[in-house]
């Protein structure tokens, strides 16, 4: 039993923290440079989940949980599961589903979407070309279906709980970006001729940021080894990994918006795009109350 | 990483768990203060003549010397069996007995030790005053150096199981004039010393768990000071960050026993129908899996360093405010039938009203979210 990272894990999480500052920085999340996806693609981050590379889940989350603390594009999500299961290559869009509609995300340059239906992972072929438009999360396109298009589900039943465990990394790092933007704000912003870090009405809000993250972090290294152990409890703890991971990111982004006040609240601050990637990540394979409730 | 046990280890939980099973009191820990203190201490020999006492404490002094994964596998089995809460052996084995092992002499440890080990001698903490809650700085209690002796004169408060100790971790002031941090000291003070008197203070649970205790000349060897002269600050913060690391593990544990029996009820009873009931303990199953999670790593950390990681505080205050919602959750699914309670019933309300400790004692929900900000996020420093 061990749930801390061990060296080599420790040093992709800070290469892959060291390349996101630099070329995926939050700062220029609403205009991110055409050629970002061939970048990421060359550095590795879609195909590491290969099944050649035999990349085991916990580490996976690791660099997942980093790369959403960057915002980083959704369709890396879909693609990671398309690449395990399907061995696909290039970029899978994310398909989000709710009643008759099919929503895609980062559709751009995809002919494929994968999404989860009734707790099965499912690929849908794409038209070309998408008539895509811009989302609430400004990351992101969204082109709607109301139309059934044509599909197929992948036969591993884990391809689900993989797309659920990578999106809960991704709640997970935004939860974590959310909490750093507030105190790195509460350190630095002065009222009363102090800052306001000081004040215990700021810092508890912060350190509920700091307990939720914390929560939700250790969870998901949890459940990220029952996936990678087999475990018959693992749908249980990745539901639960991804109902805290949720709940952290929305949470976390609503009370930085509140530390930063007035400013918090503009297009040009960056806030709004935490709490924007928030609620698009709530509609990626949400934990189901049955799955929580599960008898073990 | 991964969350598996090596095969020494599902050993070691197959014994722990046969053991327990043989030999867990069919009977329930008694709810008065008398029959209860004569229950620990039995129950406490009789873990130590199995082997079961001070798991991870050092061999000479009467532990098994095993790892703390060794110690969580037994917490686990241990709630897992229903064993008993070991109620007055707490302060001894969680907080008296580790600060010893930290800061004592020799001769301290060769003494108290294995004592606290057989539930032999009760210990009880004597660090909060009438004026010193949150702010423990503000300790007033002194002790006068006369001889080879300390002169003590003041009061403590809130102090669990003071009426029936044998032993005080007593935090007092012993350099005149200091201020806040500096000269105070960790003095091991004997309850049955003359002068000190005990004012036991009832709980809105109906319990007598904790006192008020005043010193008036009392006498205490200097032989009796912890870690040195002026240095009880010091002291004291090891106990206590030991208890924001490791020391909860038993209740940690406990809750994923906690949440199962809710499910349990709810489905037995119906309330689970209500939609509202049903999240709820839905989200409570997940975050009582967390906190086992949180556990683990916690105690990965311990493993890879040697101390729990900064982390650790957050783990103190989540599960402290999650065994309050379990608590409330159990009163719930009563419904009215809570209204019957009674002074001297031990069950899901006593649990409920007692459990408000669990953020107010040993700092509080506020102080532990100050040191949160302060340590974790690098906020200012509000004090």
């Amino acid at each position: 039993m061990d749930l801390t990272p061990n060296d080599d894990q420790i040093a992709l999480v800070s290469a892959t923290a060291d390349w996101c500052r630099d070329h995926m920085a939050i700062e220029d999340a609403r205009s991110r440079s055409d050629d970002l996806w061939q970048q990421i693609d060359a550095m590795g981050w879609t195909a590491m989940t290969g099944p050649e590379m035999e990349l085991d889940h916990a580490t996976e989350a690791l660099a997942f949980a980093e790369l959403g603390r960057f915002l980083a594009p959704v369709a890396l999500l879909s693609s990671a599961v398309a690449a395990r299961w399907e061995s696909r290559q290039g970029r899978i869009a994310l398909a989000v589903t709710e009643g008759n509609m099919l929503r895609v995300l980062d559709g751009s340059d995809a002919s494929t979407a994968l999404g989860v239906v009734d707790r099965r992972a499912m690929l849908f072929d794409l038209p070309a070309p998408l008539s895509a438009r811009s989302s609430l999360d400004p990351t992101v396109t969204v082109a709607c279906f109301d139309e059934p298009l044509s599909a197929h589900a992948i036969a591993d039943a884990r391809a689900a709980l993989h797309l659920q465990l990578v999106a809960a990394a991704f709640a997970v790092g935004c939860a974590d970006a959310a909490r750093d933007m507030a105190a790195g704000y509460a350190v630095i912003r002065e009222q009363f001729e102090r800052p306001i870090g000081w004040f215990q009405a700021i810092k508890h809000m912060c350190a509920d940021m700091a307990v939720r993250a914390a929560v939700a972090r250790s969870q998901l290294y949890y459940a990220a080894c029952a996936l990678d152990s087999g475990a018959d409890e693992a749908a249980f703890h990745v539901a639960a990994a991804k109902r805290l991971a949720d709940q952290a990111a929305l949470e976390n982004s609503r009370a930085n918006i509140q530390v930063h006040g007035g400013i918090g609240m503009t297009d040009e601050a960056l806030p709004h795009l935490c709490l924007k990637r928030a609620h698009l990540l709530q509609f990626v394979v949400p934990a189901e109350r049955s799955a929580l409730l599960v008898i073990a | 990483m991964d969350i598996g046990f090596s095969p020494d280890e599902a050993r070691f939980r197959e014994e722990c768990r046969e053991w327990l099973n043989a030999n867990v009191p069919s009977e329930k820990r008694p709810i008065n203060a008398a029959e209860a203190i004569e229950f620990d201490k039995a129950w406490q020999r009789q873990l130590f003549d199995a082997g079961w006492a001070g798991i991870n404490w050092p061999r000479e002094y009467g532990g098994r010397g095993l790892s703390i994964v060794q110690q969580v596998i037994w917490l686990e089995e241990y709630a897992k069996a229903h064993a008993p809460w070991i109620g007055a052996n707490f302060v001894g084995i969680n907080h008296g007995g580790p600060t010893l092992i930290l800061n004592a002499s020799e001769e301290q440890k060769a003494w108290h030790l294995p004592r606290i080990l057989k539930g032999e001698s009760i210990w009880c903490q004597g660090f909060s005053e009438p004026g010193a809650g949150s702010d423990l700085a503000g300790i007033r209690t002194h002790g006068r150096i006369e001889g080879d002796e300390l002169i003590v004169n003041g009061s403590k408060i809130w102090t669990s199981f003071a009426h029936v100790a044998d032993w005080q971790e007593l935090v007092l002031r012993t350099e005149e004039g200091s201020r806040r941090h500096a000269g105070l000291s960790w003095v091991i003070c004997d309850m049955h010393t003359p002068g000190i008197s005990v004012r036991p203070i009832r709980k809105m649970s109906g319990q007598t768990e904790f006192a008020e205790v005043f010193y008036d000349d009392v006498r205490i060897p200097l032989a009796n000071v912890v870690g040195g002269l002026g240095n009880g600050w010091k002291v004291a913060m090891s106990t206590l960050s030991f208890e924001r690391g490791t020391g909860f593990i038993a209740d940690q544990v406990k809750q994923s026993q906690e949440i199962e029996e809710l499910i349990a009820t709810a489905r037995a009873n119906g309330t689970i129908a209500d939609d509202r009931i049903a999240d709820d303990l839905a989200q409570m199953r997940a975050e009582v899996a967390a906190v086992r999670a949180m556990t683990y790593r916690n105690i990965s950390e311990v493993m890879r360093t040697g101390q729990p990681g900064p982390e650790a505080s957050v783990i103190r205050l989540f599960t402290s405010e999650l065994g309050q919602r379990l608590e409330r959750m159990a009163v719930r699914l009563k419904g009215a039938a809570m209204l019957d309670f009674r002074y001297g019933d031990d069950d899901d309300v006593s649990d409920y009203l007692r459990g408000f400790a669990a953020t107010i004692a040993g700092g509080s929900a506020q102080i532990q979210r100050d040191i949160i900000g302060e340590r974790l996020l690098g906020l200012p420093k509000s004090r």
